[in-house]
C-alpha cells in the first residue's frame, strides 16, 4: 500500500536518510525503531510531505506521492500524527477533531467522529473544553484523533510514546493495532521505545544513522539481544 | 460632569471605528505575522472608491458595498502580490514593504482623484440628538456608525468560530504545520486573512470620512490610533482589537475635550509605550500559552 523507494533526505550537509526503503501493508503496524537523531522523523515528514527529499521516491498505492504538498498527500489518504502534542491548544478538543479532513463531505465527517469518540471516551467527554485542560495521553488520543478525521488509509505515528506514562502508551498502541486488524489501516509506527512499539508491530526495522540496518519480524527483532546492544540501548 | 459625558458620547462612533481598523491589523497579524501599515491606505484607496460610486449613482449604500468588495480584492492582492513575494525572504523584509505599499497607494490615489481633501457628507443627520432640553453630541449617524460595527463584529464572530472556514483560519493562525497536515490549504487562508482585513478596513473607511474629509492621506492618523489598540489587545485578539479600539476612541476623545486634539497622538504614544514596559505580550495575547 505504501511503499518507501530508496529515499534520501539530507539537511544542509547532515545525511538524515540515506537510501531507505520499505514496504508498509495494510491491514498491520510496522514499526521503525532506533535512537535520538536515527531518521525517523525526518521519514515520516518526508512521507507526509513536509520535507523534500534528495532522491527517491513514496509511492502510495502505485501513485507517486514525492514532492506533492502535505494538504495534497492528506487527501490522498496517508495522515501523519507528528512528534510531540500535535494539537491545537487554542481550540477545543471538537475543534481539533473537526479541523481534520474539512474537504470529505458533511456524513463522511460525522461518521468519522462518531468514531473516534467511540474509540477514545474521553474525547467525547470533553468535547467543548479547551485542548490544553487535556492530559498528556489525552491530547495523544486527540492527535490520533485529528488523524482518523481524514479517513486515512495510511496513518504514521512519530513517537507516540514520548513523555507519557507505560501503561497509556500500551493501550494507545493496542487500539491502534486493533483498529488496522478492523479496519484494514496501514500503520507505520516509529519509536525510540523499542520494547512497547515491537510489541504491537508485526514487523519490525531498525535505523541507525539514517541507514536500515535490519529488518524482520516484530518478534525476532525484539529477542535479538546483539541488537539490542548495539542500537537500541537497552 | 456634563462634559464628561459629553466627551465619551462624542468618543463611541470613533472608538468604534477605531475598533475595526485595529480588528484589520489583528487579522492580517494572526495570518501572515506581519503588520500592515498599508491597512489605512487600503481603506482610504478603497473609500475614494466608495466616494466615486456615489458620485455615479447617489447611493452611500452602493458606495459601501462596492467598497468593501474592492476592500477583499485589494487585500489579495497586497498580500499575493507584495507579502509572499516578500516574506519568503524575510520577515522584517514584508513590514517594510507594506510601508512601500502605503507610499504606492497614496501616489496612485492623488493621481487619480487629486490631493486635494474631498468632503464625503455622512449619510443621514449627523446632528446630535436632542433630549432633555439640550442637544447631545451623538446623531443618528453615530448611531448607524455603532449599528454597523455591531453587526460586522459579530458577523465575523459568527464566520470565525461557528464555520468550517473560520476554523480553518484560526487553525492556520495558531499552527500552519498542524493545519495542512489536516488538510487546510493554509495559503488561501492566510489569503484570507488579508482579504477580510481589506473588507473590515474599508467599512472603517467609509464610516471615518464624514467625520473629517478624505485626502490621500488623511487616515493616517487613524493608524497609530489603531495600531495602539491593536497591539494593546494583544495583537493576536480579536476581542482584544475590538475593546482597546474602543476604549483607544473614548481616551482620544477625553485628551481633545479637556486639552487639545493634537494631543491624541502624543497620549496614543504613551499608552502605546507604557504597554510596552508593562505588559508587553498584550492584555488578551494567547502568546504565554502557546510559548509551552
Ligand atoms: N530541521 C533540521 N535541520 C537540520 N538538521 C536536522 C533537522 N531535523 C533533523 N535534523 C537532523 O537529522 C538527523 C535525524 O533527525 P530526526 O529525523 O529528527 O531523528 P529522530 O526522529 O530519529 O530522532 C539528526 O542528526 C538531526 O539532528
Ligand atoms: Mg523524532
Amino acid at each position: 500500500m505504501l511503499r518507501i523507494d530508496a529515499l534520501s533526505v539530507n539537511y544542509g550537509a547532515v545525511e538524515a536518510l540515506k537510501n531507505v526503503s520499505l514496504d508498509v501493508p495494510p491491514g498491520r503496524v510496522t514499526a521503525v525503531i532506533g535512537a535520538n537523531g536515527a531518521g525517523k522523523s525526518t521519514l515520516m515528514r518526508t512521507l507526509a510531505g513536509l520535507e523534500k527529499p534528495l532522491a527517491g521516491r513514496g509511492l502510495f498505492n502505485d501513485e507517486d506521492i514525492t514532492g506533492s504538498k502535505p494538504e495534497d498527500i492528506v487527501r490522498m489518504g496517508i495522515a501523519l500524527v507528528p512528534e510531540g502534542r500535535s494539537t491545537i491548544p487554542d481550540l477545543t478538543v471538537e475543534e481539533n477533531l473537526k479541523l481534520g479532513g474539512m474537504w470529505r463531505t458533511h456524513a463522511q465527517r460525522a461518521t468519522s467522529l462518531t468514531r473516534v469518540y467511540a474509540l477514545f471516551p474521553v474525547l467525547g467527554e470533553r468535547r467543548h473544553l479547551r485542548a490544553d485542560t487535556l492530559s498528556g495521553g489525552e491530547r495523544q488520543q486527540l492527535a490520533i484523533g485529528r488523524a482518523l478525521m481524514t479517513g486515512p488509509q495510511a496513518l504514521l505515528l512519530d513517537e507516540p510514546s514520548l513523555g507519557l506514562a507505560p501503561l497509556i502508551v500500551t493501550q494507545i498502541l493496542e487500539l491502534v493495532e486493533h483498529m488496522a486488524r478492523d479496519s484494514g489501516l496501514a500503520v507505520l509506527l516509529v519509536e525510540q521505545n523499542a520494547a512497547t512499539a515491537l510489541r504491537v508491530a508485526k514487523t519490525g526495522i531498525v535505523l541507525n544513522l539514517g541507514e536500515i540496518v535490519k529488518s524482520g519480524p516484530a518478534r525476532e527483532i525484539a529477542q535479538d539481544e546483539e541488537l539490542r546492544h548495539a542500537y537500541l540501548g537497552y | 460632569m456634563i462634559d464628561f459625558i459629553d466627551y465619551l458620547l462624542g468618543g463611541i462612533s470613533s472608538g468604534a471605528i477605531i475598533a475595526l481598523m485595529a480588528l484589520a491589523l489583528v487579522l492580517v497579524w494572526r495570518s501572515t505575522r506581519v503588520v500592515n501599515f498599508a491597512q489605512l491606505g487600503q481603506a482610504m484607496f478603497t473609500t475614494y472608491i466608495a466616494l466615486t460610486v456615489r458620485e455615479l449613482t447617489g447611493s452611500w449604500f452602493l458606495g459601501l458595498i462596492i467598497a468593501m468588495a474592492a476592500g477583499l480584492v485589494v487585500g489579495v492582492i497586497v498580500h499575493f502580490l507584495v507579502i509572499r513575494p516578500v516574506k519568503r525572504l524575510d520577515t522584517s523584509g514584508a513590514i517594510i514593504a507594506t510601508f512601500g505599499v502605503l507610499i504606492a497607494l497614496e501616489a496612485l490615489a492623488a493621481m487619480v482623484w487629486g490631493g486635494d481633501p474631498e468632503a464625503f457628507p455622512p449619510p443621514i443627520n449627523n446632528s446630535g440628538y436632542e433630549a432633555f432640553g439640550r442637544i447631545w453630541p451623538f446623531s443618528p449617524y453615530d448611531l448607524l456608525v455603532l449599528a454597523s460595527v455591531v453587526f460586522l463584529v459579530l458577523a465575523l464572530s459568527v464566520v470565525f468560530t461557528r464555520t468550517n472556514v473560520g476554523l480553518a483560519m484560526r487553525a492556520s493562525a495558531f499552527n500552519p504545520e498542524v493545519a495542512r497536515l489536516s488538510g487546510v490549504r493554509v495559503n488561501r487562508m492566510l489569503a484570507l486573512g488579508w482579504a477580510i482585513a481589506g473588507l473590515v478596513g474599508a467599512v472603517a473607511g467609509v464610516l471615518v470620512a464624514p467625520l473629517s474629509t478624505l485626502s490621500p492621506t488623511s487616515f493616517d492618523i487613524f493608524l497609530v490610533f489603531a495600531f495602539t489598540a491593536a497591539v494593546i489587545g494583544g495583537l493576536d485578539s480579536l476581542v482584544g482589537a475590538v475593546a482597546f479600539g474602543i476604549g483607544t476612541g473614548l481616551v482620544i476623545a477625553l485628551v481633545s475635550g479637556y486639552s487639545d486634539s493634537s494631543n491624541a497622538p502624543l497620549v496614543a504614544l504613551v499608552l502605546l509605550v507604557l504597554n510596552l514596559l508593562f505588559k508587553p505580550e498584550g492584555v488578551f495575547s494567547h502568546h504565554k500559552a502557546r510559548a509551552v
